[in-house]
């Protein structure tokens, strides 16, 4: 039979306790978002079913697939939305919205996987698409429904039709199934690159290669010597210019997403301040590998460092921890939904692929934003901060979820400039045997040459083409679309089930993940290990027909893993696959050759070096000049009602609760979060880290905690970057980390730091990365936490000339760390009265670029944020600090813990009080010979607050001697927060209006 | 008269609670195996081997079409005789959550005592349109005959869903199931005194996570041998897994002890050797979780009548 098109159409019906609640939720967002207030809206699940079978056939299907008998109904090929047995009012306006050609299409997939279990033997060509439809009716007046259609789709992977249906006479409109345009197959060409600079500079721009004179002119070099010239034309490859294909993979490879140039350049730094001149070989050797390795000399559990897809500590005798965090913050910028969606499925990836498989057991998000009240104007091809947020928080939300991985810990920033990109950080923690059931060590992959090199998982499409190479450029109103993707979390979930199950069959022998640069750099990535591989693009499986060999070989297209499989398991292997019905294809074979040979069929397309490749990218020589920026002096208001400052602290979107959206991450899948994002008598206080018990019945756990405050930068991106890790450590202590076994995970996100006419302040912006990096040695040396594993992104800009919006230079710390007993954990809510609390850390004058200062400039109560920055002075005594604390939670002496950062002491207290639902009386005069400001909103550094039982006490104390604390106050059975300073009263609040300040700023929205 | 039950953990396509579920029954005595659907699809593993089968929580197919759909369709029509088998055999059957939605789209349950695979209930949206994560309260229905859940008055236990609200063509279903016992678990205010909390009227959110009519959380079949439920019994197998362990007085856990550790009499290792043997399993049972109790029972009822 030829192929048919059907449409089948579904629709929620209504009766005693059903309701449309997907039109629902549509109709409250509408409201609370844009004010708009539509009386009823109906949703309409469409299927466009390209099949053989007629429609006798498939209209029986409609209520034992498509639609749920119980609580939906549907049809077949009829306007559902027409019938008035099911819609009793004509639509006053209707949207489609379905996916352009080519788009993921998650639900589609899933029906025509359901209808293949009921037609066994439909065509391999058969293809489902859904729609979705909102039937509105009572429209307001004047309602502009074009505007109401762009806030309900994103127009980069999808299309929608929106009519008026008043008038009888308009028909109402339906979705053509997307055909997908045909591509055709390119021959590769010949790049000539005997040309001028400029011609140079114009093949890389139009390429989007992103990459610079030197290195093109670096590769012209390559082709000009005999040698290569030799090998070239045995194989019938152009002798002196290399192919489409070659350019393509070295431009994904010598990628500053991939190479990480800046982090690997020469830099001659001058420091305005203090007259040192000095010239750094490579931050990332220098400042943050260095560091590590030295570290490793001392402790026996830091297995493999920086070369994996992800660091790897040994963590009991028989398990091993590993961690990532990755930034998808170009493709969240252009598809919040799908760019953060495929940033966390990505990452878990990444944890799959380190040494011979992990599993994802864990995950990490924090993002930065904009304002989501944000009022002022917004640059073109920009989306509002609060869609973004929206948006990036249903693709963490849908990609964690779905993967079954509990999302644990995480942050939200928010600051004007990152409406111009916003960051978008997903983490992954991994846990894996120490060694296999066939006796070898798991962190170490062990590739032999003729070992088959499987790609499974999806196929490789048209759609993500060009991630990495664009997510080296600067965001402009072109940025291609081809870049953007949609996660499949179960097409993953399905590999992951069976990767693990080959691991422990020992059937792998190399994994990689395949993520920026796909294939070419997957492939050319393992082939170091046995120096040579032979791919064949030919075997390559494709979503659609047409590809050219460089697409084929760069495409980033989701859910696949390069795994490597000694040939006399091949059968076993496959047939696992088989069973678990992942899609798997030989696509290489490992050599000896020293080259990155790439076949199509029987022609060679492409024959590097894999030296050349890997090794061949000239070293950036780079400029940084270090002046303090002069900011104008944050100065106090003199007349202030503190307890409405309080409040009004409480509801900054950086301070108020989150509760909202992360509720709706499954944060206790696989049962092993003992401490939860939320803590406390109501389960809504905050959690200061999370802490995990892996191991079934048994309590030893591990904490993840993270840290990050770029506002700093504005004053000091050396003090920014040590806050951070301050940060991730104290949290970590407050729940009683062991801080003897601590590991740290380093992702910088950067505005271009490149001297150029489109960066004139590039020099500044690198000094602000030197001091970043030097800070972060210092306090990794000085906490002991090594950087196991980490990233950069260094293009986080939109825009060109007086209106380009950087980023404040960002850099993320996660931390990893070992915990002995999960249950004897603390957290921050006061558990009961009379409970005495402590100051623990010095409290300074340093509320330059605080919360505080932000919020009353803001207010325009002040008129800059400058000042001293909160600065980490002696790590020695903080680390000697948290190390007794740490053994005092595990003494069984703290009640109560909390740690002391944005908003300062005032916003910890409440807090705990909010946590416990219990008062707290507390003076603050003898904290230390500061201002009232800096002593009740200053976010001084190393600094925890912590609540102990009177019986307590002395023992406490006797364990804290030498160490530096203020005795503050006591818990209370009372229902507010009290805080004076000497005999003067500050503030006064009452827990129930603390509570609402706290939590009302995101529970508006229906997320 | 196995000692040690066997367990069949499905899992596959989406199903991603089934390392712990497998990991709690084995806590609770019995031998689990996670078992791909397709093993039992392709013949490779009989399902007759075992005495339990549990189909875990997770996002099977994505939730697409409805959560529990697609893999329900694949049981019902792949699995039909074997699962027939397996319940005319008498032998327990769980679904949790995604498992739940699974059982009911596969129309085990509510069920008949002789199963006919027509679905008669579902499983939809919840009232607020969101997936949660948190915790409740439940009581459980002291007439029910449920294998699972005997001696078991309330219970805390996270829910995790998205689609959680059960519904009905007709109310009167309801007056049925209720009369032979089959709304087993419901959720209640926590501040009511156990056993009272029960109420066909809607309690309010997040009491009731998700509108379920007359507050129904977990259901059974007419045998009481298969039961699903929205919410994690699993999720609540240990005592540290409560949100409020810090809070609700447990003893403070000695140095080595191991809640699941089966023989106490072995605990000679601990740093406190004076402490009784009866403070070290008061200690243990303080641990354990209050979830335990539902895998427990039916390990108990596979020992006594399979």
């Amino acid at each position: 039979m030829s192929m048919n098109i059907h449409r089948i159409e579904v629709t929620p019906k209504h009766g005693e306790g059903m309701v449309d609640v997907r039109g629902d939720v549509i109709r409250r967002q509408l409201l609370a978002d844009h004010n708009i207030s539509i009386e009823n809206i109906s949703s309409v699940v469409g299927f466009i079913v390209k099949v053989d079978l007629d429609e006798a056939t498939i209209s029986k299907d409609v209520e034992v697939l498509f639609a749920d008998p119980i609580i939906e109904v549907g049809n077949c090929n009829k306007n559902i939305l027409e019938n008035e047995e099911i819609f009793e009012h004509r639509p006053d306006a209707v949207i489609c919205i379905g996916f352009k050609p080519g788009v993921t299409d998650n639900p589609g997939t899933a029906a025509l996987d359901g209808l293949r279990t009921l037609h066994p033997d439909i065509s391999v060509n058969s293809l489902i698409s859904t729609t979705i439809t909102y039937s509105l009716n009572g429209l307001p007046k004047d309602l502009d429904l074009d505007y109401l259609a762009k806030q309900l789709h994103n127009p980069l992977i999808q299309k929608a039709i929106v009519k008026d249906t008043r008038k009888r006479s308009v028909s109402i409109p339906q979705l053509d199934f997307p055909e997908r345009p045909n591509y055709e197959y390119h021959q590769p060409a010949v790049v000539d690159l005997e040309v001028s600079d400029e011609e140079l500079i114009r093949i890389s721009e139009e390429g989007i290669l992103a990459l610079s004179l030197l290195e093109m002119q670096t590769i012209r070099e390559h082709y000009r010597k005999p040698e290569v010239h030799e090998a070239r034309k045995l194989l019938n490859l152009p002798e002196m210019a290399p192919t489409d294909v070659e350019l393509e993979c070295l431009a994904q490879t010598w990628s500053e997403h991939c190479k990480h140039k800046i982090f690997a350049a020469k830099i001659e730094h001058h420091d305005k301040e203090t007259g040192e001149k000095s010239i750094i070989d490579s931050l990332f050797k220098t400042h943050i590998m260095k560091p590590t390795e030295d570290m490793q000399e001392e402790v026996n559990w830091l297995l493999s460092i920086f070369h994996d897809n992800s660091g790897v500590i040994s963590w009991s005798d028989d398990l091993n921890l590993c961690i990532k965090v990755e930034t998808h913050n170009s493709p969240s910028a252009l598809d919040p939904y799908g760019g953060a969606m495929t940033g966390i499925v990505g990452v878990n990836r990444d944890i799959l692929g380190t040494g011979l498989g992990a599993r994802p057991i864990a995950n990490t998000d924090v993002f930065c934003f904009g304002p989501p009240n944000w009022q002022g104007k917004l640059p073109e091809n920009l989306f509002h901060p609060s869609r973004v947020l929206s948006g990036v928080h249903a693709g963490i939300r849908v990609g964690g979820n779905e993967s079954g991985i509990p999302t644990v810990n995480g942050a939200i920033v928010f600051d004007d400039r990152f409406i111009g990109k916003p960051l978008v950080y997903a983490g992954t923690v991994g846990i894996m045997p120490r060694v296999l059931p066939d006796g070898r060590e798991s962190h170490i992959k062990t590739p032999a040459e003729g070992d088959l090199v499987y790609m499974i998982g999806g196929r490789v499409g048209y759609d993500g083409i060009h991630g990495a190479t664009f997510s080296s450029l600067e965001l402009t109103e072109e940025s291609p679309s081809s870049a953007v993707q949609i996660g499949d979390p179960i097409t993953q979930k399905r590999m992951l089930d069976m990767v693990l199950e080959a691991r422990d069959s020992g059937y792998i022998t190399c994994i990689t993940d395949n993520g920026a640069g796909g294939l070419s750099s997957s492939i050319g990535e393992m082939a170091e290990y046995t120096n040579g591989c032979e791919i064949d693009l030919g075997a390559v499986p494709l979503k659609q027909s047409g590809l050219s060999s460089w697409e084929i070989l760069i495409s980033e297209s989701q859910e696949r893993m390069t795994i490597a499989v000694h040939p006399d398991d091949q059968h076993a292997f496959e047939a696992l696959a088989d069973l678990h019905e992942v899609e798997h294809s030989i696509v290489a074979r490992f050599t000896t050759t020293g080259l990155f040979h790439v076949k199509h069929g029987e022609s060679t397309v492409a024959l590097l070096p894999l030296n050349f490749l890997h090794d061949g990218v000239p070293q950036l020589e780079l400029e940084s000049e270090w002046e303090e920026p002069k900011l104008e002096q944050f100065i106090p208001p003199s007349v202030v009602d503190h307890s409405e400052l309080l409040l009004q602290l409480l509801s900054r979107p950086n301070v108020a609760s989150k509760e909202t959206l992360v509720r709706q991450y499954d944060h206790e899948v696989i049962c092993q979060t003992a401490i939860k994002p939320f803590v406390g008598k109501e389960c809504d206080g905050p959690g200061d880290s999370a802490v995990l018990a892996p191991l079934y019945g048994d309590p030893h756990g591990f904490v993840v905690s993270c840290g990050l405050a770029p506002r700093y930068s504005d004053i000091d991106a050396g003090a920014m970057a040590a806050a951070a890790v301050d940060e991730a450590v104290r949290n970590a202590i407050c729940s009683g980390v062991d801080p003897a076994k601590m590991a740290g995970c380093d992702n910088f996100c950067w505005p271009d730091p490149i001297l150029s006419e489109k960066t004139p302040d590039g020099r500044f912006k690198l000094a602000q990365l030197v001091r970043a990096n030097r800070e972060l040695e210092r306090a990794c040396r000085g906490y002991r936490v090594p950087c196991i594993s980490g990233k950069d992104s260094m293009k986080n800009d939109y825009g060109k000339g007086p209106d380009k919006i950087s980023i404040p230079p960002t850099m993320l710390f996660t931390l990893l760390g070992d915990h002995p007993d999960v249950r004897k954990s603390t957290t921050s809510d006061f558990l009961g009265s009379g409970h005495h609390i402590y100051l623990f850390g010095e409290t300074r004058e340093e509320l330059g670029a605080n919360e505080i200062a932000f919020m009353l400039q803001e207010k325009g109560l002040t008129k800059g944020v400058g000042g001293e920055v909160p600065r980490l002075h002696d790590i020695g005594k903080n680390l000697k600090m948290y190390t007794a604390l740490s053994a005092a939670i595990h003494s069984d002496l703290v009640a109560s813990a909390h740690d002391c950062s944005d908003g300062g002491l005032a916003v910890s207290l409440a807090e705990m009080c909010i946590g416990g639902r219990q008062g707290a009386s507390v003076n603050i005069s003898k904290i230390s010979e500061t201002t009232l400001f800096a002593r009740l909103y200053g976010e001084s550094l190393a600094r925890i607050v912590v609540a102990i039982k009177p019986e307590n006490i002395e023992a406490f104390e006797n364990s804290m001697s030498g160490n530096h604390f203020t005795k503050i106050g006591k818990s209370t059975n009372n229902n507010y927060l009290e805080i004076k300073s000497a005999s003067k009263k500050i503030l006064k609040l009452n827990i129930d209006q603390m509570v609402e300040s706290w939590q009302s700023t995101f529970k508006g929205g229906d997320f | 008269m196995p000692h040690t039950p066997k367990v069949a953990v499905l899992f596959g396509f989406g199903i991603n609670c089934d390392h712990e579920t497998a990991a709690v029954f084995n806590l609770a005595g019995g031998a689990s195996e996670r078992i791909h659907v397709n093993s039992l699809v392709d013949g490779s593993v009989d399902l007759e081997e075992y005495h339990i089968l549990a189909v875990p929580g997770g996002f099977s197919f994505g939730d697409h079409l409805g959560s529990g759909r697609l893999l329900g369709n694949r049981m019902r029509f792949n699995l039909r005789e074997q699962l027939y088998n397996f319940v005319k055999a008498g032998k327990p059957i769980i679904g949790i959550c995604n498992g739940f939605q699974v059982l009911v789209k596969t129309g085990l349950l509510p069920g008949r005592e002789e199963p006919d695979f027509i679905q008669r209930a579902s499983l939809t949206l919840n009232n607020t349109g969101r997936y949660e994560d948190r915790w409740v309260t439940l009581d459980f229905d002291q007439n029910s005959n449920c294998i699972w859940t005997k001696g078991i008055t309330r219970m805390e236990v996270p829910v995790r869903h998205g689609e959680g609200k059960f519904v009905v063509p007709e109310m009167k279903i309801l007056d049925e199931m209720d009369a032979t016992g089959q709304l087993v678990c419901r959720y209640v205010d926590p501040s009511t005194k156990t056993g009272e909390g029960i109420t066909d009227e809607p309690i309010p959110f997040p009491f009731c996570p998700n509108g379920s009519i007359r507050n129904i959380a977990g259901i059974c079949d007419p045998t009481g041998l298969i039961f699903g439920l929205m919410p994690h019994p699993e999720g609540a197998y240990a005592g540290w897994l409560h949100p409020h362990f810090r809070r609700d007085g447990r003893p403070t856990p000695s140095p080595t002890s191991s809640p699941f550790s089966h023989i106490i009499e072995d605990d000679t290792t601990s740093a406190e050797p004076n402490r009784s043997a009866r403070s070290r399993e008061a200690e243990r049972d303080a641990w354990q979780g209050e979830g335990m109790q539902i895998f427990k029972n039916a390990i108990e009822y596979a020992r006594e009548n399979l």
